[in-house]
Order: C-alpha cells, then sequence, then structure tokens
C-alpha cells in the first residue's frame, strides 16, 4: 500500500510522513497570504490537523500537495476575514508633496492599511499576484477557480485601491509615492 | 484601466508591503500531534460496554433509575 493510500486509512506514520514532506509548502504558502510568521504557522498546523481529518475526502490518485494548498488558503482567507483592520484611516488626506521619509512611511502604513481593508478574496489574490507575481494558474489552482476569476478579483481589487487611495490623496508612481492635496 | 495603473499599484504595494520569509523555522510534526491527541476523545470498549450493561439494566429494572439519580 502506497503512503497516499495508508494515509486515508487514518496510518499515522504515513501522515507524519506526509507532514515532514509538505509542512514547508503549506507554510510557505499560507505566509505569502497573510504576512505573519507566527500566524502562519499556526495555520499551517491548523491546515494538517483538517488535512487528517478529512482524509476520507481524499482520493489516494490526487495531489496532495495543492488539496493541502486548498485547505490552506481557505484558513488563511477565514483569519483575514476574521482579522479585519480596524476604523478607516483614509479620513483626513495630508497634503504634504515632499518626499519626506516620515511621509513616506505613514503613506506606505496607509497604503499597507488600505490593502488590507480589501475583501479577503479580493486581498489574497492581489497580494498572490501583484506582490508575490505568482502566475494565474497556480494561484486559481489554490483559490478552486479559474485563472480568469483570479484576474477579475485582481482588476476589482486594483480598482478599489485606486479609489481608496485617490481620496485619501495619495498618488501611487513608481519609486515615489506622493501624497497630494 | 490601463496597464501602466496596474503596475502604478503593484510597485506601490511592493514599496508598501515588506516581503516576507518563507522557510519554515522549526518543525511543526510535535504542535500537529499534540493537535490531534488533544481533538481525539477515544472512548475504550470497556466504557462502551458499561454504558450498554447500564441501558439494558434500566429497561428492565426501571426502578433503578432512581436510585441511580439518587447517587448522582
Amino acid at each position: 500500500m502506497d503512503l497516499l493510500q495508508r494515509f486515508t486509512h487514518g496510518e499515522i506514520d504515513a501522515f507524519e510522513t506526509l507532514v515532514r514532506q509538505f509542512q514547508g509548502d503549506i507554510y510557505a504558502w499560507t505566509v505569502r497570504i497573510v504576512r505573519d510568521p507566527s500566524v502562519a504557522e499556526d495555520l499551517t498546523v491548523e491546515t494538517l490537523w483538517r488535512v487528517y481529518r478529512a482524509r476520507h475526502r481524499f482520493r489516494p490518485d490526487g495531489n496532495f500537495g495543492g488539496w493541502a494548498r486548498r485547505i490552506a488558503t481557505n484558513l488563511a482567507i477565514d483569519h483575514l476575514r476574521r482579522n479585519r483592520p480596524g476604523q478607516s484611516f483614509l479620513a483626513e488626506p495630508r497634503g504634504v508633496p515632499q518626499p519626506d521619509p516620515v511621509v513616506q512611511r505613514e503613506t506606505q502604513e496607509r497604503i499597507q492599511q488600505a490593502f488590507r481593508r480589501l475583501p479577503a478574496k479580493l486581498q489574497v489574490a492581489a497580494t498572490l499576484a501583484l506582490i508575490e507575481e505568482l502566475p494565474y494558474d497556480e494561484i486559481a489552482s489554490a483559490l478552486g477557480t479559474s485563472a480568469g476569476a483570479v484576474k477579475l478579483r485582481v482588476f476589482r481589487a486594483v480598482r478599489i485601491l485606486r479609489k481608496r487611495l485617490s481620496q485619501a490623496g495619495i498618488r501611487p508612481e513608481r519609486k515615489n509615492m506622493r501624497t497630494t492635496t | 484601466m490601463t496597464e501602466h495603473d496596474d503596475r502604478q499599484i503593484r510597485d506601490a504595494l511592493k514599496q508598501s508591503i515588506p516581503p516576507v520569509h518563507t522557510e519554515l523555522r522549526r518543525d511543526l510534526w510535535p504542535e500537529v500531534l499534540r493537535k490531534l491527541d488533544a481533538r481525539q476523545v477515544v472512548v475504550p470498549w470497556y466504557d462502551w460496554a458499561l454504558v450498554g450493561l447500564s441501558a439494558v439494566m434500566f429497561l428492565v429494572f426501571p426502578r433503578l433509575v432512581l436510585v441511580f439519580a439518587y447517587h448522582l
């Protein structure tokens, strides 16, 4: 009996082998989404626990890594939904045009917060596509959707971000983000 | 929305959101195992036998329910 079959039968040794083989991949994927190593570790443990619990639903001829990654993605999305940032920070646009390092940092923080306030599914698609620059097919597979749907989510995320940043007087430019009146 | 717009947003995000280290720093298996142990409630066979025996006794001698309730 091969490893995946033994896993579906609940053999803990087989599961341990799979954990050691895939934990790095699941963690790497999760940390890219949640951007926090300790949260990513917790979510990886939770993912692996859920993987074991759902072992009966796994087909031994299937792709274990892809299946685990989908579970991890769903958990990460749930985490982002539960941990939305608080009140809007964009109420008071600043009117300082100079690229002052302090202003620059504040602007970056505002962009971060605007990003975190995106709906979780859009945020995940945008994180993986725009920041991590992963292929749309890979993202689609992990999200259990099509590449076209991922592109649409990224498009919507960019549109929302642009609107919110514009409302806050932030004009994103390459190398130099400006804050305008 | 143009590709130029997308690139601007992408660059702004890349500048604002720091890269993450994707290497796992420790083995998570012990924690997974702890979680499995903690959440798996294993009821031994003799407990089930006791429950079954009690149920039979209550059916045969219904008044035993009162005695049992008194001792709870």
